[in-house]
């Protein structure tokens, strides 16, 4: 058993030796993205030169990204000489609640605000193993009442009234 | 003085009273709740202060602010997990003590040592507020690109971990306040064609993603922790002899917060961290700290709440955030028409004072709440974190829409949140970014308008002596924590 924990410990060792250094990894999307960003920055209009009195609109983000790149280098070269902790594998409940966040977007714009909360407050606990119905359904129903009742009645916020509505 | 009086008598009035109360209240309770932090509840909150006055708006999260740093110390005593960022040094001797059965004896000292800290740095702030204002009433340009730089600066020592990453966060704060149309030239920037995107980026949003949408998905990732909570007696008025051997640690530490707090960027975790250090080693007796040493409570409990309002120093006299809870009540400002600088001293004294008066009645609130009460907000770490974090996300995701009515800001909220959550795995932290983001309107501005009146000349910068101690303390604040890192690894290194 113990030659089992100590073989895998080595795998995993072996296995982390082999792959790059987590933050040279980081960096290098770092860059990516600010190369990108900076490609994007040719698309800028150009101002006339008496309104632009010489600092194009593109200029200063063209500084920043240079600043996020020559940063984002100096942190993998800082990485290089450096042992690192091996991460977590993510648990499975982040990418649901993940793809939650975007069902309820896509749910508040598609049905409306409350059917919206209905469904997270119930489909969520649900999913992230909670079988207490006697705690969900009464928290699926008075919560969503309250809080639209606070926005939209109280503090005055307009809601469209999506599918089943006006509420 | 008069506006001083003028603020005072505002909170005569029963609602102002009750605002602050209510923001006290609510901060002992978020800061109470583990994963729910004061900055993430005032970034909640903002929303819901749209529709009030500017003096109670403020006043209610000022009030938020102060007693959500206090409100950590509870859990971080009961249940060895600080309720808030700046209480984690509070359990390294607060859990032991608990665990003998002193519960309230460290909830007491906790008590009463960060009322004396939040009082301490009201007193500062009303003190080096408008001073700082009145030497930054003359500054150009030129000074306030230097000193925005040196905000930014700062966040390299925000964790001693990832200097860089968060120098990075920083930076890419300032990038994505260069989204929309370019202030001077009138040039839609990375709008995509997005016409909604043309008066830029939205801070709350990115804000509560950040903050909110973040920890969403972190606590999500922590579903099957068990909280187990140490039992709790009557919290106790600390003994005379109990005081008297932390007063000369409650010395320190106000000097400490409010030292640390007044800085740019830095806020009450450093201070926290660096009041428990000190406590420590100034000790004659250190072999009790970390088995429940009442010094080891009162350092960084002092500290963190004396760094409270000196973290206001910077924002309002500078509008530079302190830290990253006063980077959104600098938001609130923002939002409700305010720009906080020297002029709010001139323009509405009657704001800066009512704010220094919420402050200090935060303070007493949250003494006697925290006294009477911590037995019973301990018992919010009871809430099923399955309903409290779907909760917390829908108000997240109603605070965003509040704001302008759109569900653009929805899913800016949503994108910040989930990048947020990525961003935390691979070491980078949310502050930073905030930070940069508040201050990327003026850092570029400041640079413009300086490169015009210097001619393009870059180096006329070192014509000006505040522009040149500010950049010197630049590169030492990027220099130091880097520098400290690599010698640390060297001698880790050479250990090994």
């Amino acid at each position: 058993m113990s030659g089992d924990v100590s073989d895998r410990a080595r795998a995993a060792e072996s296995s982390a030796a082999r792959r790059l250094p987590r933050d040279i990894v980081v960096g290098a999307c770092v860059l990516i993205f600010c190369a990108v960003a900076y490609a994007i920055t040719f698309s800028f209009k150009q101002a006339p030169a008496a309104l632009a009195q010489n600092v194009q609109p593109a200029s200063f983000p063209r500084l920043v990204i240079s600043v996020i790149a020559v940063l984002s280098a100096g942190q993998m070269i800082l990485s290089l000489r450096l042992p690192e902790k091996a991460l977590k594998p993510l648990p499975w409940a982040v990418a649901v609640s993940a793809a939650v966040m975007i069902a309820f977007v896509i749910a508040f714009d598609a049905l409306g605000i409350v059917p919206a909360m209905v469904l997270l407050c119930f489909g969520l606990p649900v999913l992230w193993g909670e079988r207490r119905w006697h705690l969900i359904v009464p928290y699926a129903i008075l919560f969503p009442a309250a809080i639209y009742g606070l926005f939209a009645k109280i503090l005055g916020v307009h809601f469209d009234p999506g599918l089943f509505g006006p509420w | 003085m008069d506006s001083f009086l003028t603020a005072a008598s505002l909170f005569a009035d029963p609602y102002l009273i009750g605002v602050v109360l209510v923001g006290t209240v609510a901060g002992v309770l978020v800061g109470a709740m583990p994963g729910l932090s004061s900055t993430m509840a005032t970034a909640l909150l903002l929303p819901f202060t749209l529709t009030m006055e500017p003096i109670p708006a403020i006043a209610l999260l000022s009030a938020l602010y102060c007693a959500g740093t206090y409100g950590g110390s509870i859990t971080a005593i009961l249940v060895n997990a600080p309720g808030a960022p700046p209480a984690a040094a509070t359990a390294f001797d607060g859990y032991p003590l608990a665990q003998k059965g002193r519960a309230g004896q460290a909830l007491g000292i906790a008590s009463v040592s960060s009322a004396i800290g939040g009082i301490f740095s009201v007193v500062v702030l009303i003190v080096a507020a408008p001073l700082l204002a009145r030497i930054a009433y003359d500054f150009g340009p030129p000074e306030y690109f230097a000193l925005a730089l040196f905000g930014l600066s700062m966040l390299a020592s925000i964790s001693g971990e990832a200097p860089v990453k968060n120098l990075m966060g920083g930076a890419f704060g300032v990038l994505l306040a260069t989204i929309g149309m370019d202030f001077t030239t009138g040039v839609d920037r990375f709008t995509f064609g997005f016409w909604e995107l043309s008066d830029g980026v939205h801070f709350i949003p990115v804000m509560i993603g950040l903050f909110a949408g973040a920890e969403f998905l972190l606590q999500a990732g922590r579903l099957d922790r068990v909280v187990v909570r140490a039992a709790i007696e009557a919290v106790k008025l600390p003994s005379w002899l109990d005081f008297r051997r932390c007063l000369p640690t409650i010395g320190r530490s106000c000097g400490i917060g409010a030292f640390i707090g007044v800085l740019p960027a830095e806020g009450g975790t450093v201070a926290a961290m660096i009041g428990y250090n000190e406590a420590k080693r100034w000790a004659k007796d250190k072999s009790k700290f970390g088995h429940g040493d009442i010094r080891g409570i009162a350092g960084p409990e002092t500290a963190n709440n004396a760094a409270t309002g000196a973290a206001m120093v910077p924002t309002l006299a500078l509008g530079i955030p302190g830290s990253a809870t006063t980077a959104v009540i600098l938001g609130a400002l923002l939002v409700h028409g305010l720009r906080p600088g020297p002029h709010l001293f001139n323009t509405t004294p009657v704001l800066l004072y009512g704010i220094f008066t919420a402050m200090l009645l935060a303070n007493i609130i949250f003494l006697g709440v925290g006294l009477l009460g911590a037995k019973l907000f301990a018992r919010v770490t009871l809430i099923p974190v399955k309903f409290l974090w779907p909760s917390v996300f829908v108000l997240a995701c109603i605070g965003s829409y509040a704001l302008q009515q759109s569900l653009l800001d929805v899913w800016i909220m949503v994108i910040a949140g989930i990048l947020g959550f990525v961003l935390r795995r691979y070491g980078f932290s949310a502050a930073p970014i905030i930070m940069g983001l508040i201050l990327g309107e003026l850092v570029e501005n400041s640079l413009k308008q300086s490169l015009i009146i210097f001619d393009h000349n870059w180096l006329r910068f070192l014509d000006r002596p505040i522009v040149v101690t500010l950049l010197l303390l630049t590169i030492l604040s990027v220099g130091a924590p880097i520098f400290r890192r690599i010698r640390a690894r060297r001698r880790a290194t050479a250990e090994t």
